[in-house]
């Protein structure tokens, strides 16, 4: 009936395309050994360690563990439907250090050296994961046995290797070293980007323009105006019931917008709002 | 295309996905919603939409007009995937059922990110309660508050319980530091200043997040699936709908996401007791009024001991929980949403309704 995000762009098969051309990729990687073997019991180790290192590298580029630190690969899993779109991330200097006076640039070069100090102990994990899985995969494979030569046999060995993904991830990223690791990444690349915005407003202050708070300053202003003049006969929706227990009434309540009636189709705006 | 992927040889296999991504193309411009609605209420970007009622529905074998049941959805995501289509609609089976049906539809936050959780509280999902019993004539309405949404509804319920006569929470966190929430441990150390100072967040950092839960599972292994399937042109469509709902995020207030995530993922303050919104205290106790808590056992973002720990913290002697073996999603879309759900949340609000005046 509706399509809310119509104006957004949309690339439904950019998923599945990538999905399709990896998924290519690890058949070639099953069939392989499967091939070599030729009614022998395949070596599991030869196929895991390709596996692992695609899966390290899926991952360094899909930044799961953080995907605050930094721009995915174009076509990267980590935004589905959107890979083809222009993902917002933390990383990325608008500007550069170079833009900034000396001592701000320092903090600035400070702040990212840290950043790829955390990056680089982040791909630590990722090895261990990759690896873990790996050894995983083979112990399981070496249990199971069968046949392993045929897209369907593909098919199983991929769902078996996911499961052992999934498991050694999951064991990794609820350890308490790697979620504290993430959290430091995220709030350096925040206080990154919270840098680049400060040097961003000092320089178009130099140039003349308005910045972003007094943007920000400006509408507020507006929204102010706007209650007052706009619909001064509504009732504000912060004409709030009295909270459970409470003495007085809540303070912000005064402060916001008024409320309005949405004017139904055909009929002149009553210039009342409501009240509860 | 009808053989199971196990019987196929390289060459079909092949010939199965390039049928299915042909498929999917087609199924780009897929559309969303699916009930007729109405915006009745509006305040800053957040609207309130009545859905109008289903013909043949249950209302008219009713005596007394259903009391409004209004739909409070997260602000973490768009609120069409309760409607998202005929026969996945939770807001359609309710209408059926004979429920007057509205829902608060956020919207995006204002530039500048400062709208923050009192008034989403306060102002927001207030303001539509009170539109509804001003315009219903009515001391209170029932409430259905969903995943993060649930967590406001509790909050509102809690500061105002005598504007909600019945709650019923749906994948709802009381318990934000539960060993399997993997969510709250990333959360933990965030610094929520730094939060507050960036401004709006875009959606996609979130859904970044959600995917980084299990990102085999999430960004590849479903894909695959669904390539090697052969599955027709409407169950790809089905599939693309929901697709298209996991990536439209919207941004996020930065006052209300960093309070959200010091105050519930960092602190645990709702089951503290140690939440207040403007001053006002939050207290779970306060809320005594009838409450169905569903809740999924496969939850992977809201783990069920989160939501399942709600009941040892408020007073209402009318509380009842119901799990589901399903996963968060599936609450919304699955075979259970599409009629379990629907069904137990209806029953519930009648036997609720009945001997009830206004």
């Amino acid at each position: 009936m509706t399509d809310p995000h119509a104006s957004n762009p949309f690339r439904a098969d950019a998923a599945f395309t990538a999905a399709a051309e990896r998924f290519y990729e690890l058949l070639k990687t099953f069939g392989a050994p499967a091939a070599a073997a030729a009614g022998r019991s395949p070596d599991w180790t030869t196929l895991a360690a390709p596996l692992a290192g695609q899966f390290e590298q899926w991952l360094k580029m899909s930044q799961f563990g953080g995907p605050w630190s930094g721009t995915a690969a174009p076509g990267g899993v980590g935004h589905g439907f959107e890979a083809a779109s222009p993902a917002w991330l933390f990383g990325g200097l608008p500007l550069g250090p170079a833009a900034a006076p000396a001592g701000e640039a320092r903090h600035t070069f400070e702040l990212l050296g840290k950043l790829a100090q955390l990056q680089a102990q982040l791909a630590v994990h990722w090895g261990e994961v990759a690896q873990s899985a790996a050894r995983g995969f083979v112990a399981r494979m070496g249990a199971q046995g069968g046949s392993h030569g045929t897209p369907a046999d593909a098919l199983r060995l991929y769902e078996l290797w996911v499961e052992c993904a999934e498991e050694a991830y999951g064991a990794t990223v609820r350890k308490a070293e790697f979620c504290r690791l993430q959290a430091e990444l995220a709030n350096t690349s925040a206080a990154l980007l919270v840098e680049q915005r400060r040097q961003a407003e000092s320089l178009v202050r130099a140039f003349g323009l308005p910045t972003r708070s007094e943007v920000d300053a400006l509408y507020a202003q507006l929204q102010e105006l706007r209650q007052r003049f706009g619909d001064s006969g509504a009732h504000a929706a912060a004409q709030a019931d009295e909270p459970a227990g409470a003495a007085t009434p809540a303070p912000r309540a005064a402060r916001s917008k008024p409320a309005r009636r949405v004017r139904p189709r055909g009929k002149r705006r009553s210039g009342r709002g409501t009240r509860g | 295309m009808s053989r199971s992927p196990d019987a196929a040889t390289p060459a079909e296999l092949t010939a199965r996905i390039a049928v299915t991504l042909a498929r999917v193309r087609q199924a780009a411009h897929v559309s969303v919603g699916c009930s007729s609605r109405r915006p009745v209420w509006s305040y800053r970007r957040t609207t309130l939409y009545h859905y109008l009622p289903c013909a043949g529905a249950a209302t008219a074998r009713r005596r007394a007009p259903p009391r409004p049941l209004l739909i409070c959805f997260a602000l973490v995501n768009r609120p069409y995937v309760l409607d998202l289509q005929p026969d996945r609609s939770l807001i359609r089976r309710l209408l059926e059922a004979g429920r007057s049906v509205y829902l608060i539809d956020w919207g995006d936050p204002e530039e500048g990110g400062h709208t923050d959780l009192a008034e989403y509280v306060i102002e927001h999902l207030g303001g539509c309660v009170r539109y509804l019993c001003a315009s219903h004539d009515l001391s209170a309405v029932d409430l259905l508050g969903v995943c993060q949404g649930g967590v406001l509804s509790l909050c509102y319920s809690a500061l105002f319980p005598a504007r909600i006569a019945n709650l019923v929470t749906l994948t709802t966190p009381v318990d934000f530091h539960t060993e399997a929430d993997l969510l709250g441990r990333w959360a933990r150390g965030l610094d929520t200043e730094l939060i507050a100072a960036l401004g709006n967040m875009p959606g996609e950092l979130l859904n970044g997040l959600f995917l980084a839960l299990m990102p085999l599972r999430l960004a590849q292994q479903k894909y695959v699936r669904l390539l090697t399937a052969g599955l027709e042109q409407s169950a790809i469509d089905d599939f693309v709908r929901m697709e298209k709902w996991i990536f439209d995020s919207p941004p996020q207030s930065a006052a209300a996401l960093a309070q959200y995530v010091r105050w519930f993922y960092q602190e645990n303050r709702l089951l503290q007791g140690t939440l207040q919104l403007r001053g006002q205290p939050v207290r779970l106790a306060a809320i005594r009024q009838p409450l169905l808590n569903l809740y999924a056992l496969e939850d992977h973002i809201v783990p069920p001991a989160a939501c399942a720990a709600l009941g040892r913290h408020v007073s209402s002697r009318a509380y009842s929980a119901h799990a589901f073996a399903t996963g968060h999603i599936g609450m919304y879309v699955s075979q259970a949403a599409r009629t379990t759900i629907p069904q137990h949340i209806s029953s519930w609000l009648d036997a609720r309704r009945s001997g009830a005046s206004r």
